[in-house]
């Protein structure tokens, strides 16, 4: 399957998520997950929230949707 | 995957804790930490009452960390007649950028029914930091002398409010950085200085009558379970990047922190409990080592180790 994985105000990628499993999930997993799917675009899970259909998702999971919206946190400037 | 504690189905994965949490218990679970930080840093004083009650000024930017404070604060607080919340927003002069934040900070207020005050650094010091950026006089980073700017606005403010207390939102994420940046430069005495500013548990913290006192409840909270808080409550937060924002080595530094955590989850928490361990134990060291050296500003009159404090030094090189 491939996955459009929009990372909002910057770039659009598709991934291909049989090259994603071969190339080896991070943890050897069949299914390629979310965490995996971020790894592939350089990002962390801890600096973005993955929403599928405008629903935040656990990264662990199998990734199972071909559109994936991104969004980066903004540093709050805090006070 | 369902919630860890119903059928729900789960919105997020915390790996430091193996906890999968849907939206409700994911929110509860953060509100909880946020009473668990107050009840462990003394914030609510024994003897505040209804008729002397405590005045809390949080600094309220508008960005995610700060709206999120605000709105726990206030679910927390509201019906509780000994604590008096104030949010204080400062707008620096930054075009494209603050304008909106403020709106946000106005629509919450509001939404909240909390006092509010907006104060700008062109009212208090006749400089916007998009001109300060242009000048550069002493060739520092934005933040750099933003921040100074913001302290004195802070301190003063949270003065003139007659405040108890000086709330902001740092989250887990902000704390750890700060913490390792403290412990790479070898400043101990850095260290001792947190924790009797912000850090402490109020009453174990070293007397500072020239200052109000800081708290940072939110610092338990990892930075994208706050951003997360805020999407699932629809809270106004402003979401666009400061465009002077340039600390490159806490950018090195949160980058290194993603790593370990990704490999070592856990890694912030511990780093900040032992930084919190170990700042308590330095502020011993050093206690009472450093009231001896303020004095006032012979400028502005603010408490300062200097003849001239950093703000009026700053504004003479921007005249």
């Amino acid at each position: 399957m491939r996955v459009t994985v929009d990372v909002k105000g910057e770039t659009t990628h598709e991934i291909d998520l049989e090259e994603l499993g071969t190339a080896g999930g991070s943890d050897g997993r069949a299914e390629p997950t979310y965490a995996d799917l971020l790894g592939a675009v350089d990002l962390s899970p801890h600096e973005v929230s993955v929403l599928v259909d405008g629903r935040p998702v656990p990264e662990d999971q199998p990734v199972d949707s071909d559109e994936v919206t991104v969004l980066r946190l903004i540093k709050g400037g805090s006070a | 995957m369902d919630c860890n504690r119903c059928d729900e189905e789960a919105v997020m994965h915390a790996a430091y804790s193996g906890q999968h949490l849907c939206a409700d218990h994911f929110r509860e679970s953060v509100e909880k930490r946020v009473r668990r930080r107050i009840r462990r840093d003394d914030l609510v004083p024994q003897d505040a009452t209804p008729e002397d009650p405590e005045t809390w000024v949080i600094g309220l930017s508008g960005g995610k960390d700060s709206v999120v404070l605000t709105k726990i604060l206030h679910d927390t607080f509201a019906e509780d007649p000994r604590i008096e919340l104030v949010g204080l927003t400062i707008h620096e002069g930054i075009e494209g950028y603050r304008d909106k934040s403020v709106d946000a900070c106005v629509d919450l207020s509001a939404d909240l029914d909390i006092r509010h005050e907006l104060v700008s650094y062109a009212e208090e010091f006749g400089i916007e930091m998009d001109d300060v950026v242009e000048d550069d006089p002493e060739n520092m980073a934005a933040c750099a002398y933003c921040g100074v700017f913001r302290r004195d606005v802070l301190s003063r403010y949270a003065d003139d409010l007659e405040a108890d207390l000086l709330l902001t939102g740092h989250n887990l994420d902000d704390e750890a950085q700060t913490a390792l940046m403290n412990f790479l430069e070898g400043d101990v005495e850095q260290i001792a200085k947190h924790f009797d500013a912000s850090l402490g548990p109020l009453s174990e913290r070293e007397d500072q009558e020239e200052f109000v006192p800081r708290a940072k409840p939110l610092r338990d909270v990892p930075e994208k379970e706050v951003a997360l808080y805020a999407h699932l409550e629809d809270l106004p937060a402003h979401i666009t990047e400061c465009p002077h924002s340039s600390e490159a080595y806490r950018a090195e530094i949160q980058q290194l922190l993603y790593d370990l955590e990704e490999n070592h989850p856990g890694t912030r928490h511990s780093i900040l409990s032992g930084y919190e361990e170990l700042a308590g134990i330095a502020a011993e060291r050093y206690g009472g080592d450093d009231g001896a050296d303020l004095r006032e500003c012979s400028e502005c009159g603010s408490t300062t180790t200097r003849e001239v404090c950093r703000k009026c030094s700053l504004l003479e090189s921007l005249a």
